[in-house]
């Protein structure tokens, strides 16, 4: 069982019974707290495991050492902390045919944080698009 | 052959200059977005108070071409796992009986939603000003039709394919008895479509969408898969590939509206007003569907509701938004209460005006029992208790003349009806954070079961004025009801809902109801 803090059954949810009521009922907790992290969900399908399998766990792991992939039946639960990024021509390459951000799409059921695309690459990120941060255009990108 | 001057000139320059082959989807998003239209004229159904930029982007630039490649594979490998593997491995029939009644109502209720959603988002496009935003809004408004075919498909599939089809089919029919479908039509219609257009974008984008959808339509597949139902996996989580666009639609929303000065004034209340609209009823319902209409669990309820909706909504969409301005919600220690005990309390209600309902529902087992009281201490000396004692009155068998109903009743616990969310409540014998409070309006009185819906209420009451159950059939027979509301299955006799899930079990019929001589009574008579 993984120890780290983005794990599905991390902190409280590792508490059961009474633990867990003293801790949910809290006063600390009776507000939200701000949180840098981001969750995806991904569907999954021959492509979706091959990229959590061997970039996201695999090339990649090492790009964001905070990230967890947990098996929750029917997906794939993705908790890291600031950014979770997946370049679809590195996925094309390894599937060995055309992949595109797009495709990537058909298989992305949810997203907590912003996510967005820039070409070819998909990008969750705590950050605030369109807020603390512009959103890039595409052309703006490519100049 | 020859060809003409022309095309041998056009043949030249192209051999000189290759024209691009193709188009990258994201070149013809940005060239699209330099159109745009003559907003002086734009008319909207509801304006709105806040003021929505026009510079806003759209996070996945889509373009139509792509959007409907896109689709088209979504739904290729949703029908087709459903119409081939599915299918010929039974797996409609594999499905536990429990959780198979949960899917009449989550699917039944989600396809309301979903229609609804149509009308909410272009109500959207019309309010909008931002090119980018309005091509946000219009790929919404396509999924919100897809997604209403597809949980209207999961139905016709579990009725054609699977067991009891009584309610899977037609459950709309009982609309008008079943407890829990005007509280349903709160939430996901008129939450979504009536008022400022931007409340309504928090309710069904900030709220709705990205915080509920992610324990309706994600976390509800693993509880399927563990009670061995794999079509709705297939097709809920085709279904939320689309929210996130959705989620991003409400995230733009907000961000419209950042730097308008309305925002500073407004945008709090109106989050806490949809953040209690729509938990007020997704906590208890999904609560309820998830513990008690499954046998083989994945977690308590509560944890469920802390991880998706307190730690993750709560801290990464709202907490991130808090340097400009946006607060936690005011009503969110009330929320918290009820996702401990809320589904407890409505359970005990379903069940006891189980005969109005259009599925089954069947009382904790004795190592179900256990597992409650485990995660949720005290829960066996408030619940567990009274089961035990309606099971040895015989509520699952037509012939004890004992609806579950009585016992509320005999003990003077009168089930009141909330007027803003149209959730029932019993004051005097639950742990949720509810209590009583009735106000009078132009001669009738208004039962509530907390401060943030009666401030709603009391800010436009002429906006809640939909009878309940109690009031519209206040001194009808209760078999009577049944039978004008369309509760039966197809022999004409049989209730459609049944209080157990047991296949060799009796059946009640309407002449075992009609022996119990049970009337309605409108509490807030007593009063």
């Amino acid at each position: 069982m993984s120890t780290s803090s983005n794990a599905y059954g991390a902190g409280i949810m590792a508490k059961t019974g009474k633990a867990f009521a003293d801790e949910y009922f809290s006063e600390e907790n009776q507000t939200v707290h701000e949180s840098n992290e981001v969750v995806l969900v991904l569907k999954k399908s021959d492509e979706i495991n091959s990229v959590v399998h061997e970039i996201l766990l695999g090339d990649r792991k090492e790009d964001n050492a905070t990230l967890i992939v947990e098996d929750r039946a029917g997906y794939w639960w993705l908790k890291a902390t600031g950014k979770i990024e997946i370049d679809c021509t590195e996925v094309s390459e390894l599937l060995g045919k055309h992949f595109s951000v797009y495709d990537l799409l058909v298989d992305v059921s949810s997203t907590i944080g912003r996510a967005y695309t820039l070409g070819e690459t998909f990008t969750i990120t705590s950050e605030l698009m369109g807020l603390d941060v512009k959103l890039q255009d595409f052309e703006t990108a490519a100049a | 052959m020859a060809i003409s001057a022309a095309t041998k000139a056009a043949t030249d320059a192209l051999a000189v200059n290759r024209a691009p082959v193709s188009v990258g989807a994201q070149e013809v998003h940005r060239w699209m977005q330099s159109f745009t239209w003559d907003f002086e004229k734009n008319r909207t159904k509801y304006s709105t108070k806040y003021k929505m930029a026009n510079d806003t982007k759209e996070q996945f630039k889509l373009i139509a071409k792509e959007y409907a490649r896109m689709e088209s594979v979504k739904d290729e490998r949703q029908f087709g796992s459903l119409q081939d593997v599915l299918t010929r491995v039974d797996a409609a029939n594999r499905v536990h009986p429990k959780w198979n009644e949960s899917m009449k109502v989550i699917s039944n209720f989600l396809e309301v939603g979903e229609y609804n959603a149509i009308a909410a988002t272009g109500m959207l496009w019309d309010s909008a000003t931002a090119p980018e935003q309005k091509n946000g809004y219009l790929g919404q408004v396509l999924d919100e039709i897809r997604h209403t075919n597809q949980c209207g498909y999961i139905n016709y599939y579990f009725a054609k394919q699977g067991q009891d089809a009584a309610g899977h089919n037609d459950a709309r029919r009982t609309r008008a008895i079943g407890p829990l479908w005007k509280g349903m039509k709160r939430v996901f219609s008129d939450g979504f479509i009536s008022g400022d257009a931007v409340e309504c974008s928090i309710n069904l984008q900030l709220v709705g969408e990205a915080c509920f959808t992610n324990p309706l339509i994600v976390a509800v597949t693993e509880w399927a898969s563990a009670n061995g139902d794999e079509m709705t996996p297939t097709v809920f989580l085709s279904i939320e590939t689309d929210e996130l666009r959705h989620m991003a639609n409400g995230y733009q929303t907000v961000v419209s509206i950042a730097n308008d000065a309305a925002a500073s004034k407004y945008l709090n209340t109106d989050l806490n007003n949809a953040f209690w609209t729509q938990q007020k009823y997704f906590t208890p319902v999904l609560g309820m569907m998830f513990e008690y209409g499954s046998h083989f669990k994945v977690e308590p309820w509560v944890k469920t509701w802390n991880r998706w909706v307190y730690e993750d909504w709560g801290g990464i969409w709202i907490g991130r938004l808090g340097k400009y301005g946006v607060q936690s919600p005011a009503s969110l220690r009330d929320a918290k209460k009820d996702a401990y005990w809320a589904h407890h309390d409505l359970f005990m209600i379903a069940y006891a005006l189980w005969p109005t309902g259009f599925f089954r529902l069947s009382l904790p087992t004795a190592e179900e029992a256990e597992w409650y009281e485990a995660n949720y201490p005290g829960w066996y000396d408030m619940y567990g208790k009274v089961y035990d004692e309606w099971r040895a009155r015989g509520c699952e068998d037509p012939n004890s003349g004992f609806l579950p109903l009585q016992w509320f009743i005999e003990n003077n616990h009168p089930i009141y009806i909330d007027r803003v969310s149209q959730v029932p409540f019993c004051p005097s014998y639950c742990k949720g954070a509810s209590s009583l409070r009735v106000l009078e309006f132009n001669g009738k009185k208004h039962s509530f079961s907390d401060q943030w819906g009666e401030r709603m209420w009391l800010s436009e009451p002429e906006r809640y004025e939909c009878q309940n159950i109690f009031e519209q059939y206040e001194g009808r027979e209760l078999s009577d009801v049944i039978a004008e509301g369309h509760g039966l299955r197809s022999d004409g006799k049989t209730l459609i809902s049944q209080p157990h899930t047991n296949k060799n079990g009796k059946l009640w019929t309407l002449d075992d109801i009609k022996k119990i001589n049970c009337v309605f009574n409108d509490p807030l008579k007593a009063l």
